[in-house]
């Protein structure tokens, strides 16, 4: 705008010139040396006039003129007119030249058209082949008593060099702006200004670039070779600067942090229509509309501050999930459980948003969801999902055909949920079948607390889970028996799944408990598992069948205290394992059950087949346990009584044969033993007295 | 005069004892070389390791040179099994996580040369200069860091957990943020009071 004015400025001081200039034959010269006028003035000034069949020719040179700033001083001045027609109101210049060199424009040969009615204070100029930041522009104005009309343009300007040229007249926040930037493009420009005397109201600017590069210092904001077009309207009404723009980037990549994107393969465009109100700071985006091709389509209007939204809302059409979430959703999702997640399907989206409260729903269709670390997945997604910070109910209903947690498959199920107040409830009872049970649901509720923390709770139940179904889907040997519970309390706080009440398993025709059950990050890193177990009068006969262990026989009571699993894996816990005190049930060991005890004690299989005992089938015994602390990796031994140097493993009954199985060993490496459980051979250890 | 010399010895006394009660060690020079070990095998074998530097002082212990002789001098009859403890790293857990960082070193290395990435003091790495990063790699980079820090968190928890002291976590961070950067290969970054500085 500046140089507009400067040039207008110039301009006019030429005019001033020649009126200064008497005609009184066909040729007048007038030489002054020194020449002062308002903030003008010229070294040498020689002006020569001669009268033409067109009208008058006037040349004038100047060593040197200086004007107000900031054009200051220009040099080495000389100015053609060759078609100057005076009539007493009105001077034509049709054809002009004008050459001068300047510190900052450099030299200039410019070509122009003047038409001054000086009365009327209307003016009309039109400059072409300027110079300036080694581009060339051609700028036409219009002054109409206070009001004008101007407009520049160039084919091809270094953006780079124009701001260089530029920064001298900015001041200085707009300078340290700048300097957070780095430009490099050939642009071309159209831009057509009109105002009232100083004042700007209204601007049409076309800008294309073939390869714009940008870059913030800190490189979160980058283009690199973008195609843009731009056009941009604007103009300014009852003190609100309107506006409409249409930007298209065609080619080339951008990243915004965390978004990038490759416009080579999506190209994408922002139109929108709105109102900036510079007095009252206050901002009306009444339309938006962004379409990334075949991605996203975005539709969005905005009121409020720059830093206060009023109303907000956004909508983006049904689009294809796996696209949107690879470019849009991802980057914000790195270092959740949701970062690398593989999905199909079509998801769309409504936000709506009033001062601080917001209602968003998302809708969803035939969505498959993986991740890709089989953590969790989901099948056939499809339904609403609302939420609603404020009063205002948001009630939705998600359907799936199955899924799974971890090895957990489950099944078809519906969950009808209302939000209102950062909160989430159930309709009605939500039961989703796991297995051949189901999980029941009575009450559930989220809560998010300030500070984007998620918390949640529910009660149910667990309805009979066969362990049949359960141990196959967790590769476990067939066990037999159910799975069932009582959930009074489920919560999630900081990331951690707490299980108050007790998980009942009844297994070997004894009852195992599960208690205390806490999970920590169950998508993290490295997920923990907490729990007390129990276990009441499990069958030894079925439970050494079921893991070919060697038959024994009677009962056996157990508890595993401070479990702990670390990603899944034991990594401590105290276990003890004994034959119940008062058992009344027979009490018998095979053989094969001996050696392998034994060996899992880290002592010799096979001893009892090398001795007189083989002609024994099984041996009573009184009772039978083994702890194990684990630790470090060490379990820590020990079985149901003191014996020398070591401890009863299975302590002998009343009736020959008798037989005693004593651990020696207190200490053993946890890999070594789950090894020898799973294959049960070598070494001594043990001694069979 | 008697009975209140008896009182004042006593109360001493006591006071001593719960001194080095309350003076659980937390073993710094073995986590120094539990933390060598594991970088060592993360980052292989162009990161040499460096001589670990003095032990910092113990955590939970107050200041050897603000300590009552007495105190000191039970410390010495006392704690040198507590001092020379191991810090065991030899849980599953850890080697998972320890196998993972390892695999994820080999995308990472390039970033660590050419200064894209750098250490934290905290014991975590950080995106450094983003512009030494191709754009469509940015998001690769922000989610290898986003990862890695994931398990760095989980290693340091599983480090205490395993060896019995939870709230030993932010210690045996501090250690292996030390470490990492000690051990780091020339030319990588590192940050020391919240400025950059490259090895």
């Amino acid at each position: 705008m500046k140089n507009t004015s400067t040039w207008l400025v110039l301009w006019a001081a030429m005019f001033v010139l020649w009126q200064c200039v008497a005609f009184a034959s066909d040729q007048f010269k007038v030489t002054i040396g020194h020449w002062d006028f308002d903030d003008l003035s010229a070294e040498n000034l020689a002006v020569n006039v001669q009268l033409t069949r067109q009208g008058l020719v006037v040349n004038a040179s100047a060593d040197s003129i200086v004007f107000a700033q900031p054009i200051g001083v220009i040099n080495k001045v000389t100015l053609q007119c060759t078609e100057l027609v005076l009539f007493s109101a009105q001077t034509n210049c049709a054809a002009g030249k004008l050459r001068f060199t300047h510190k900052q424009f450099g030299a200039q040969s410019i070509t122009f058209s003047v038409k001054a009615m000086l009365e009327q204070e209307r003016y009309q100029l039109s400059v072409s082949n300027l110079k300036f930041a080694d581009a060339t522009y051609a700028i036409t104005a219009n002054y109409d008593q206070d009001h004008w009309q101007a407009s520049v343009v160039t084919a091809k300007a270094s953006l780079t060099k124009l701001i260089q040229h530029i920064s001298p007249y900015l001041d200085a926040i707009q300078k340290s702006m700048l300097s957070e930037w780095t430009f490099e493009s050939d642009i071309a420009v159209q831009a057509h200004l009109s105002g009232d005397q100083r004042q700007v109201n209204a601007l049409k600017l076309e800008l294309h670039t073939s390869a714009m590069n940008l870059s913030d210092t800190q490189g979160k904001y980058v283009t690199e070779n973008v195609a843009i077009n731009l056009l941009l309207d604007l103009v300014q009404k009852n003190r609100a600067w309107q506006w409409h723009t249409d930007l298209r980037l065609k080619s080339g990549q951008a990243y915004a942090e965390p978004i990038f994107i490759d416009l080579n393969e999506a190209a994408l465009s922002l139109v929108s229509t709105g109102e900036w109100h510079s007095d009252k700071q206050y901002l009306v985006i009444s339309d938006a509309q962004i379409n990334h091709n075949n991605i996203a389509q975005v539709q969005a209007s905005y009121s409020g501050s720059l830093v206060k939204v009023e109303t907000l809302d956004v909508s983006v059409k049904q689009a294809d999930l796996a696209k949107l979430y690879s470019v849009w959703l991802q980057p914000f999702a790195l270092g959740t459980a949701a970062d690398k997640l593989e999905m199909t399907g079509q998801l769309g989206l409504e936000f709506k948003q009033q001062a601080e409260h917001y209602q968003l729903s998302v809708n969803l269709d035939k969505v498959f969801i993986d991740d890709d670390k089989s953590r969790f997945g989901i099948y056939d997604l499809k339904g609403g999902l609302g939420w609603s910070t404020n009063q205002t109910a948001v009630q939705s209903k998600l359907t799936w055909l199955g899924g799974y947690v971890y090895a957990l498959p489950f099944g078809p199920s519906t969950l009808e949920i209302e939000s209102h107040s950062s909160s989430l409830a159930l309709l009605e009872q939500w039961s989703l079948p796991i297995l051949d049970g189901a999980l029941l649901v009575n009450e559930f509720s989220l809560h998010k607390e300030i500070g984007n923390k998620t918390q949640w709770t529910f009660d149910g139940l667990v309805t009979p889970i066969s362990m049949e179904s359960l141990s196959a889907a967790l590769g476990w040997p067939v066990l037999h028996g159910k799975l069932s519970g009582v959930i009074p309390k489920v919560s999630y706080v900081n990331q951690q799944i707490q299980v108050d009440g007790a998980l009942m398993v009844k297994l070997f025709e004894g009852t195992t408990v599960i208690r205390d059950l806490r999970l920590n990050k169950p998508f993290g890193a490295l997920p923990q598992l907490y729990a007390n177990v129990d276990l009441t009068g499990l069958d030894l006969e079925i439970l050494t069948q079921t893991f070919d262990f060697g038959k024994i026989t009677g009962k056996l009571d157990g508890s595993l205290r401070d479990l702990r699993l670390s990603n899944w894996q034991p990594v401590q816990f105290d276990a003890h394992f004994a034959t119940p005190e008062g058992d009344k049930s027979r009490r018998r060991i095979s053989q094969k059950a001996i050696d392998n005890l034994s060996q899992v004690g880290g002592g010799v299989g096979g001893i009892l087949s090398r001795s007189f005992l083989r002609f024994f089938e099984d041996f009573s015994y009184q009772k039978l346990g083994l702890s194990c602390r684990l630790r470090n990796e060490t379990c820590l031994m020990s079985g149901v009584g003191e014996a020398t140097q070591g401890y009863y493993i299975v302590k002998a009954g009343r009736l020959p044969p008798l037989i005693n199985v004593v651990g020696y060993t207190r200490q053993v490496d946890w890999p070594d033993l789950i090894e020898r459980l799973k294959a049960v051979s070598q070494s001594s250890g043990p001694v069979i007295e | 005069m008697t009975l209140f010399k008896w009182l004042s010895s006593s109360v001493a006394g006591l006071m001593l004892v719960s001194c080095v009660t309350i003076n659980i060690y937390f073993p710094a020079a073995a986590a120094e070389k539990a933390a060598d070990r594991i970088i060592g095998d993360v980052w292989g074998e162009e990161t040499k390791q460096r001589e670990a530097p003095a032990p910092a002082e113990q955590s939970n212990s107050s200041s050897s040179t603000k300590m009552p002789i007495a105190v000191s001098v039970l410390n010495w009859l006392i704690s040198p099994a507590a001092a020379e403890a191991n810090l065991n790293i030899n849980s599953p857990a850890v080697t998972d996580i320890q196998n993972k960082m390892k695999t994820r070193h080999d995308s990472l290395k390039a970033y660590y040369d050419n200064g894209a990435i750098g250490l934290t003091e905290n014991g975590l790495i950080t995106v450094r200069d983003a512009k030494a990063v191709s754009l469509k790699d940015r998001n690769t980079v922000n989610g290898l860091v986003a990862d890695e820090n994931k398990d760095r968190n989980a290693l340091y928890a599983e480090i205490a957990r395993a060896n019995g002291h939870p709230e030993w976590q932010s210690d045996i961070q501090a250690t292996f943020a030390r470490r990492w950067i000690s051990n780091a290969a020339a030319g990588w970054w590192y940050q020391t009071s919240g400025n950059w500085q490259q090895k």
